[in-house]
């Protein structure tokens, strides 16, 4: 169980973009929208059998040909002081039948990915995932940025559409970034890397449905690319973000009437400043969450 | 088989030149423990080492079969003579890798085993009134080849379905292919409504390729007799039951049937091969 790596790139102080599948796939579609943009190589993989169980065989006229796994693959783009690695995963390494990594071989993934950082002496890391927040599908989401260590908090505030999470209402700093996106930003802070992660918005009554959600993945980009000085063309994303926006609408539609009343306030959600959300209260913000669970719950027993 | 290992060994048996068939406890028809079962108990299979299970399940509780409670097994059997090993099995939860490559560590280094041959069922929307095929599937050229004078049927195609993931039994196929074992998986088709029964006909499909590939010499009129029961009791329920007779009728006529219709006839046969036995 290890790393193999197919060539080893000279790469200056390059930078590490890590991302795995979550809601909304936000981060996984940031992250590999940018090594597609950028035209990063291959260069070198996790070794998947003891992290993951197949996801696909092919036999051909009674022969067993090939056994197919999720992959976790590095890539790298060499670029004048803009050198950056990426690491993709198909898939999180779970135990047994939970969605998100914990446990043993989590940190061991987390470890592997770091283990590269530290072979090119990657000067920083982001991760990416999605952030379940009262939103409105028809607004620009928010990027929620965790980093590992103080001294980026200040810098964090300076990036455009970006909130740290003492700037969330109601959160006081605190909250969780489940699995490996979140896992690798704390096993970073203990091995000396800097880190940040970058969360969409995704609205929380999307959270659950089988989409991805790239309008925060490009929300996600626009913060990553501004900050790496990089320009890319985001087009590709808008017109899949088109696309899935027409399901959502379809899906929209079919909320009852007086839950969707509620759930249309959050289109008037205005950010003046990062800790003060309206015109919703309190009271309707409880209520429109009780409403979105009420609702899920009857479509799950429903089947 | 170094200290740490998550397998009991209880004795080291002596082979030469050996066949490990596997089977594992939960598929259709119950056919890998059925096989498994009958090839210990026809040919004195010896119990000779275990796999440990705290690193394969989750244990958060203990299963009851047949009113007793129960823990996942994994077992070893030497036939020794026969240069037959015998491996049944719960199919792991977890760390697959590492329980199908203790398998195989078992097998090469105290067993010497050169053939691997694993046992496997699939649901048929067909009659029990049909004859069963086997199917196969190999790890390579070679042993595709050495099969051709069995009744096989070994051209099978096939690619995982979008949202299903392949078998544990390829799992193990191709980490053998990896080790140079040669391996064979069986697959016999088992009607929907004996799936959660038992299926002798599979089953002697099954024991008459491996009595023959391995020399085992075994003599079938145990299971010859329990088919024809099975038979008797499945012609009975159609000759009292009329909507059993209509649905097996439109089977042996290759007609489908509903997704209700499968369920009443698999309530009914189920219920009705109980109450008789």
């Amino acid at each position: 169980m290890g790393i193999r790596l197919y060539q080893e790139p000279n790469l200056g102080k390059p930078i590490l973009v890590a991302s795995w599948p979550g809601i909304g796939n936000i981060g996984i579609i940031a992250v590999n929208t940018l090594r597609e943009m950028l035209e990063a190589e291959e260069f070198g993989e996790i070794e998947p059998w003891d992290f993951f169980y197949p996801r696909r065989v092919l036999i051909k006229n009674g022969i067993l040909e090939y056994l197919e796994f999720p992959s976790s693959k590095f890539y790298f783009r060499r670029a004048e002081g803009k050198d950056i690695i990426f690491f993709i995963g198909e898939e999180q390494p779970t135990e047994g039948s939970r969605v998100y990594a914990e446990g043993k071989k989590a940190y061991h993934m987390a470890n592997l990915v770091l283990n590269v950082a530290e072979k090119f002496k990657c000067r920083r890391i982001y991760t990416s995932g999605a952030a379940v927040s009262l939103t409105h599908h028809t607004m620009k989401p928010r990027v929620w940025a965790v980093p590992n260590s103080e001294r980026l908090i200040q810098e964090i505030r300076r990036y455009e559409n970006a909130v740290l999470m003492s700037d969330i209402e109601g959160r006081g700093k605190q909250g969780n970034i489940t699995g490996l996106n979140g896992l690798l930003l704390g096993v970073a802070k203990k091995r000396g890397f800097e880190a940040i992660c970058l969360m969409g918005e995704i609205p929380v009554y999307l959270q659950g449905l089988p989409l991805s959600y790239p309008k925060a993945s490009k929300s996600v980009l626009e913060v990553l690319t501004r900050n790496l000085k990089i320009e890319v063309n985001l087009d590709k994303l808008d017109e899949l973000d088109q696309r899935v926006q027409r399901r959502i609408e379809e899906f929209y539609q079919q909320i009852p009437l007086a839950i969707r009343g509620q759930l249309d306030k959050l289109r008037h959600v205005v950010y003046d400043k990062p800790a003060s959300p309206g015109p919703i209260t309190e009271e309707e913000k409880k209520k429109i969450m009780d409403d979105v669970e009420k609702f899920f719950k009857k479509r799950g027993e429903g089947g | 088989m170094s200290q740490g290992y998550p397998i009991k060994i209880y004795s080291e048996p002596d082979f030469n030149q050996s066949s490990l068939v596997l089977g594992w406890n939960e598929d259709a028809g119950n056919l890998g423990r059925k096989v498994t079962d009958y090839l210990n108990r026809k040919l004195k299979g010896q119990e000779f080492a275990e796999i440990q299970p705290e690193d394969f399940f989750p244990l958060g509780g203990v299963a009851i079969e047949g009113n007793l409670a129960q823990l996942p097994d994994s077992k070893f059997y030497a036939c020794q003579e026969l240069e037959l090993v015998v491996f049944q099995s719960d199919s792991p939860r977890i760390e697959w890798y590492k329980f199908l490559n203790l398998i195989l560590d078992v097998a090469e280094h105290l067993c010497q085993v050169k053939e691997l041959y694993i046992i496997g069922s699939m649901i048929s929307f067909g009659a029990h009134t049909s004859p069963r095929q086997l199917f196969t599937v190999v790890n390579s050229a070679e042993i595709k080849e050495a099969l051709n004078q069995y009744d096989l049927v070994r051209d099978m195609n096939y690619q995982t379905p979008a949202g299903e993931r392949p078998t544990l039994t390829s799992f193990l196929l191709w980490i053998a292919k990896g080790r140079n074992v040669p391996g064979v998986s069986l697959w016999v088709p088992v009607p929907f409504y004996l799936a959660a029964m038992e299926d002798p006909q599979a089953q002697k499909k099954v024991l008459s390729f491996l009595s023959e590939r391995l020399h085992l010499e075994i003599d079938f009129s145990d299971v010859d007799e329990e088919i024809r029961e099975q038979n008797k009791q499945l012609a009975r329920a159609r000759s009292l039951f009329p909507e059993i007779d209509d649905y097996i009728n439109r089977l042996e006529s290759n007609l489908m049937l509903s997704e209700k219709e499968n369920g009443e006839l698999i309530k009914k046969i189920e219920e009705f091969l109980r109450e008789s036995a």
